[in-house]
C-alpha cells in the first residue's frame, strides 16, 4: 500500500451523502474512501451487516441496494449515495420474523450465525426474483455465502419453505408466538 | 466404591435414576434459545461492540518482513510521526513478561530480536483512524539479517530415523528444535513382524488446514481506574486470556476481566490467538487511557492464527492371513510451525489414537513435534486424530485389499469391543460404553455398503462411483494434558426464572444449549425458564477451556451437580407444602406435584417463595473434575481417556475420470456418542464436521512458499466448501453406549465428527479409480496427475 501524505488527506472534506436504510433516511458525512460496511456498522449501528474478509469473497457483508445484492466491503459510501439499503435488521417489521427468518428457525439451521444476515439476504434477493427456485437455483444463489459451521443442507431446505410460506401469503410471523 | 468424590457419586447417581426413564428435554429437538437473535441479525459478536465506543483507538500490528531473521534493530520515530499516530509499541513497552506461548513459552507477543515466521508482530502502531495506523505501520523500519528458511518438517528430522537433522535452528535458545516426542511400545513388535502373514507399508501427508470460521478474530479492551482492564473477546478460553493478558501486563489476574460474547465459529483456532489479541488491546487501552480495538482482517487471521499440524508418516501393519492384526508401526512428524502451541498437546493425542479403534497387541509408536518457519499450527477439532486416522484408515484399506477381505469385514475382525484392552492396556467396560460394531453395522445399512461396494466395482465410462468406510476414536476431554475440571453456578431467582453461568463458550455449537437441558430435565423446569449470561470471568465460574469436546460431558457433569442439589432441596420444600415424600415430588413447572396424587399442585413460583422465605438457597454451585489420566511415558500404557467417542463413516463418490474432479454424493455418519443431550447440536455436528472433513480431504491447504511466505491467505484463494460441494444427502445416526459418568451417559461429538471424513472419501476414491492415494487434499490435479500415470485417463 502506498502512503498517501496526511496534508493530501486533508484536502478532500467530508462528503455528504443520503441514505435510506430499511425504510429510514439518513444523511451521514463520509471520507471519500469509506466504505459502505463501516457507514452501516459503525456511524448508523447496523451490526447485523458482518465484516468476515473485506473482499467480497465471503458474502458476510452483503446488502440489498436497490433491491440488488452488492458486497458492502466492495462499495464505497459515496457510491450509494441516494439508494435504499435493506440490511437484516429491516427485512420484518418490530415483532415479526420474515417468512426466511421462519424458515430457517424451523429447519434448525442456526448455529454461530455469523454468516446469517448475508444468507437471509441472498436468499431474499433470490425468492424476489424467482419464487419457486429449483435446488440448483438455490446453490445458485447462495454459492457466495460461505458457512463454516456447515448448515448449507438446511440452508436447501429453509429456501424451500420460505418459498412456501410466501406462495401461501404467510410472509411475517409473529415473533412472540414462534418464541413461544 | 466409598471413597470416590462426592461430585462423582452425583454424576452416577443421577445416571442411574435416570437410565430407563423418559425424557422431557434430553434428546429432544429443542430450538437453541439465540437462535431468533441470529436470524434477526441482533446477537452481538466482538467487534460489534466497536460501535458503542465513540472515544475508541484502534491497533494494527506491523509484522515481520521475512520468516526468519534476525532483528537488527527497530526504528519506530517516522511512524511515531505519523499525524494521527497516538503510540507506537514495541517489545521493550510490555511491562510484564513478553510471551503468550500456550503449553510453553516460546511466543514472543512481540519479537525484538528475532522473527520465526511471517506473522511475528514488530510493533503495535495505536491511532484513531485504523487506516492511519495501517499507513504508519509502513514507517516502521528494521534491520534484518535473513536467515535460512526451513518450510519441510523433514529438513529438521530424519522420518525414518527420527534423528535431528544438522539444520539452523529455529528456536536456539532451546538447542533443538524437536519441541516433543511421545511414544507406545507395547508387546514384542518384532515378533509381530516376523510372523505376519501379510505387511503393509506406506507414508502419507496431510496439509496445513486453516480454521476459516466466518468471524475474524477480535478484541476491544476498556481501561478501569485501577490498571486493570476489561477485555471483550472472540475466544474460546476466557480464563487463559485472563491469565495470558495478566501476564503480559504484569498486574494480578483479579484486574483482568474478559467477557466473552457471541463468537462466529472456533474449531480449535480460537484458542491461544485471543491470548494475543486480548493482549495487544490491552496494552494500547492501559497506555492511552482509552478503549481500544483490534479486528484482524481476513489475510492476519490465517497467516497470524494457529493451524491444523501438516502430517508426515511412515506407518506398517502386519496381520495374519486371516486379518486379524498383529502389530503397527508408526514414525509420525507434526509440523508445529514456529511456536509450539498447542502442538505438544495435538502430538500426544495423536500418539494415544495412532494405531485406530483396533485390538493391537504389539505397537511400537513415536510422534515428535518440530519447529519451522510457516505459520504456526495448535488445535483444530480433532487436534491430530485426523491426521493419523487418514494414515491408519488407508492402511486398513490397503491391508484388506492385500488380503482379498471386504474394508468392513476386515475391520469388524479387529475393532475394540467391551471387555478389550486398547493399545495403552486401558480396560473398557461397559461403564465406558463401547458401541464401535453397533456403529459400523448401522452405517453399513443405511449405507447398503455390501451391495454398492459390489455394484461400484464393475463400472466402465468417464464417471466412477466409489465407496469407501472409515473408523474413528476420540478420547473424551483432555486427559493428561491438565487438571481436567469443570464448574457452574444456577441461581433461581425469586420470580421462579433461572440464571444459568458457565465458564465454557458458545462458537456456535450449542454447547451451553445442552448444558441447560441437563439442568431443565433435573429440575423439571422448561428451557425457556433460564437465562444463559454469557462467560464473563467476573461472574461466570471457571469451566475449563473450550475445547477436546469437553463441554457436555465436563460441563455438563458439574451442572448435574448443581440441579441435581437444587432439586433435592426444592423437592423437600415442595414436600412439606404437598405433605408426601420427598422422592415423590414431581417438578412440571409450572407445576408442583405428588406423583401418588397429581391432582393437589401446588406452582413452581410458590415453591421458589416458600424456600426463599424458610431460607433454602436458591442458588447451588456445581464442580466436576475427572479422573486423573494415566500415561507412561517411555510406554504410552495407561488409561490416557475418561471415555471414548466411536464412530464409523461410508462415504459415496463420483470421480470423473476426464478432470480428476470428485463430487462426494452421499456420507453416512455413524457416532456413538452415549446418551444424546442436545439433539438438534449433535445432528448439526455431524453435518457440519462432514462438511469441514470435506473441504479437508478434497480442496484445502495452506500453501507457504520456500521463502515461508503464505501463498493463499484470503478466501478466494484458500478454498473451503461453499454450498456446491456439499454432498446431496448427509445421514447422522447416533448410537447410544452410555459413559456411566457423564450427563445421563453423553459422551462427547465436537471434535470426532471431523475425524473418519476424509479417509472414508478418500478410501470411497481410491475404489473408484483402483489407486492408492497417501496425501490430501484430493485436488483434481492431484487426482488426475494419478489417473494420467496409471493410464486411466481417457487422455
Amino acid at each position: 500500500m502506498s502512503v498517501i501524505p496526511r496534508e493530501e488527506w486533508d484536502k478532500y472534506p467530508d462528503i455528504e451523502i443520503s441514505l435510506n436504510v430499511n425504510g429510514k433516511d439518513y444523511k451521514v458525512k463520509v471520507k471519500p474512501y469509506e466504505r459502505l460496511l463501516d457507514v452501516l456498522r459503525y456511524k448508523l449501528g447496523f451490526t447485523g451487516v458482518k465484516e468476515g474478509c473485506g473482499r467480497g469473497e465471503c458474502g458476510a457483508c452483503v446488502v440489498l441496494m436497490d433491491g440488488k445484492l452488492v458486497p458492502s466491503c466492495l462499495v464505497l459510501a459515496v457510491r450509494a449515495n441516494g439508494s435504499k439499503i435493506l440490511t437484516v435488521e429491516g427485512l420484518a417489521p418490530e415483532g415479526k420474523l420474515h417468512a426466511i427468518q421462519k424458515a430457517l428457525l424451523d429447519t434448525y439451521a442456526v448455529q454461530c450465525g455469523f454468516c446469517f444476515p448475508g444468507v437471509i439476504l441472498a436468499i431474499k434477493a433470490l425468492l424476489d426474483r424467482n419464487p419457486n427456485p429449483t435446488d440448483e437455483e438455490i446453490k445458485d444463489a447462495l454459492s457466495g455465502q460461505l458457512c463454516r459451521c456447515g448448515s448449507y443442507l438446511r440452508f436447501i431446505k429453509a429456501v424451500k419453505l420460505a418459498a412456501q410460506y410466501i406462495r401461501e401469503g404467510k410472509e411475517y410471523f409473529d415473533e412472540s408466538e414462534v418464541r413461544g | 466404591m466409598s471413597e470416590l468424590p462426592e461430585y462423582v457419586r452425583i454424576v452416577e447417581e443421577v445416571f442411574d435414576k435416570y437410565k430407563d426413564k423418559e425424557f422431557l428435554y434430553v434428546g429432544k429437538r429443542i430450538q437453541r434459545w439465540d437462535a431468533i437473535e441470529k436470524v434477526k441479525g441482533r446477537i452481538l459478536f466482538t467487534a460489534d461492540f466497536a460501535k458503542y465506543y465513540r472515544n475508541a483507538v484502534f491497533v494494527y500490528s506491523v509484522r515481520t518482513k521475512y520468516a526468519h531473521a534476525k532483528i537488527k534493530s527497530i526504528d519506530i520515530s517516522e511512524a511515531q510521526r505519523y499525524p494521527g499516530v497516538l503510540r507506537v509499541i514495541t517489545a521493550k513497552d510490555i511491562p510484564g513478561v513478553n510471551d503468550v506461548g500456550y503449553v510453553i513459552p516460546d511466543q514472543p507477543l512481540l519479537v525484538s530480536d528475532k522473527a520465526r515466521y511471517i506473522g511475528d508482530i514488530i510493533a503495535l502502531i495505536v491511532a484513531e483512524d485504523p487506516n492511519v495506523a495501517k499507513e504508519a505501520g509502513e514507517l516502521i523500519k528494521v534491520d534484518y539479517e535473513k536467515l535460512p528458511v526451513i518450510t519441510d518438517p523433514l529438513q529438521v528430522i530424519d522420518l525414518r530415523t527420527l534423528k535431528e537433522k544438522e539444520h539452523p535452528l529455529i528456536h536456539e535458545e532451546r538447542g533443538s528444535d524437536i519441541v516433543a516426542h511421545f511414544k507406545i511400545r507395547k508387546g514384542d513388535i518384532k515378533k509381530a513382524f516376523s510372523e505376519a502373514d501379510v505387511i503393509v507399508e506406506g507414508e502419507y501427508s496431510t496439509p496445513f488446514q486453516e480454521h476459516a470460521y466466518m468471524e475474524p478474530e477480535a478484541a476491544i479492551a476498556l481501561p478501569e481506574a485501577d490498571g486493570g482492564v476489561t477485555i471483550i473477546a472472540t475466544t474460546q478460553c476466557p480464563f487463559d486470556v485472563r491469565k495470558a493478558v495478566a501476564k503480559v501486563l504484569g498486574i494480578t489476574q483479579n484486574k483482568v476481566r474478559v467477557i466473552v460474547p457471541a463468537v462466529g465459529g472456533g474449531f480449535g483456532g480460537k484458542e491461544d490467538v485471543a491470548n494475543e489479541l486480548g493482549a495487544k488491546a490491552a496494552l494500547a487501552a492501559l497506555m492511552t487511557g482509552r478503549p481500544a480495538v483490534v479486528i484482524h482482517s481476513r489475510e492476519e487471521s490465517i497467516i497470524g492464527h494457529s493451524k491444523r499440524h501438516p502430517m508426515r508418516a511412515w506407518y506398517r501393519h502386519a496381520a495374519k492371513r486371516d486379518g486379524t492384526l498383529l502389530g503397527v508401526e508408526a514414525n509420525i512428524v507434526f509440523d508445529t510451525g514456529a511456536y509450539a502451541s498447542l502442538g505438544p498437546f495435538v502430538a500426544w493425542r495423536a500418539t494415544v489414537h495412532a494405531t485406530g479403534p483396533y485390538k493391537v497387541e504389539a505397537a511400537r509408536v513415536d510422534t515428535l513435534s518440530v519447529y519451522t518457519n510457516n505459520v504456526y499450527a495448535g488445535a483444530f477439532r480433532g487436534f491430530g486424530c485426523p491426521q493419523t486416522a487418514f494414515a491408519v484408515e488407508s492402511q486398513m484399506d490397503a491391508l484388506a485389499e492385500e488380503l482379498g477381505m471386504d474394508p468392513v469385514d476386515l475391520r469388524l475382525k479387529n475393532i475394540l469391543r467391551e471387555g478389550d484392552r486398547t493399545v495403552h492396556g486401558q480396560l473398557l467396560t461397559k461403564d465406558h460404553g463401547v458401541g464401535l460394531e453397533e456403529a459400523i453395522r448401522k452405517a453399513v445399512e443405511a449405507s447398503k455398503w455390501y451391495e454398492k461396494r459390489k455394484l461400484f466395482s464393475k463400472q466402465s465410462g468417464i464417471l466412477r462411483k466409489g465407496i469407501g468406510i472409515a473408523l474413528l476414536w476420540h478420547g473424551n476431554s483432555i486427559g493428561v494434558e491438565g487438571a481436567d475440571y469443570s464448574s457452574a453456578t444456577l441461581i433461581i431467582n425469586r420470580d421462579g426464572s433461572i440464571t444459568f453461568r458457565v465458564g465454557l463458550i458458545d462458537m456456535g455449537q450449542g454447547s451451553q444449549w445442552g448444558m441447560v437441558l441437563i439442568a431443565s430435565e433435573i429440575l423439571g423446569v422448561p428451557p425457556s425458564y433460564f437465562r444463559i449470561e454469557q462467560p464473563d470471568t467476573a461472574a461466570t465460574p471457571d469451566s475449563g477451556p473450550t475445547v477436546a469436546s469437553r463441554s457436555t460431558v465436563m460441563g455438563g457433569a458439574a451442572v448435574v451437580n448443581a440441579a441435581y442439589k437444587l432439586r433435592q432441596r426444592l423437592n423437600k420444600v415442595a414436600s412439606t407444602l404437598l405433605g408426601c415424600d420427598p422422592d415423590d415430588v414431581e417438578i412440571r413447572a409450572p407445576d408442583v406435584y405428588c406423583r401418588s396424587n397429581p391432582e393437589k399442585k401446588v406452582s413452581w413460583s410458590d415453591v421458589v417463595e416458600q424456600s426463599f422465605w424458610l431460607g433454602i438457597p436458591l442458588q447451588e454451585f456445581g464442580y466436576f473434575r475427572a479422573p486423573p489420566a494415566e500415561w507412561d511415558e517411555e510406554t504410552g500404557q495407561g488409561a490416557p481417556y475418561i471415555t471414548y467417542t466411536f464412530g464409523a463413516i461410508i462415504a459415496e463418490v463420483t470421480v470423473d475420470l476426464e478432470t480428476g474432479g470428485v463430487k462426494v454424493d452421499r456420507m453416512v455418519t455413524a457416532y456413538d456418542i452415549g446418551k444424546v443431550i442436545n439433539r438438534v447440536g449433535v445432528e448439526l455436528h455431524a453435518e457440519g464436521g462432514a462438511i469441514q472433513g470435506l473441504g479437508y480431504a478434497l480442496m484445502e491447504e495452506v500453501v507457504h512458499n520456500k521463502d515461508a511466505y503464505v501463498m493463499n491467505a484470503n478466501l478466494s484463494t484458500y478454498y473451503i466448501p461453499t454450498i456446491h460441494d456439499v454432498p446431496d444427502e448427509i445421514i447422522p445416526i447416533f448410537v447410544e453406549a452410555k459413559y456411566r459418568r457423564g450427563p445421563f451417559g453423553a459422551k462427547g461429538l465436537g471434535e470426532p465428527s471431523i475425524n473418519g471424513i476424509a479417509p472414508a472419501i478418500v478410501n470411497a476414491v481410491s475404489h473408484a479409480t483402483g489407486l492408492r492415494f497417501h496425501s490430501i487434499p484430493l485436488t483434481p490435479e492431484k487426482v488426475y496427475m494419478a489417473l494420467k500415470k496409471a493410464g486411466k485417463t481417457p487422455f
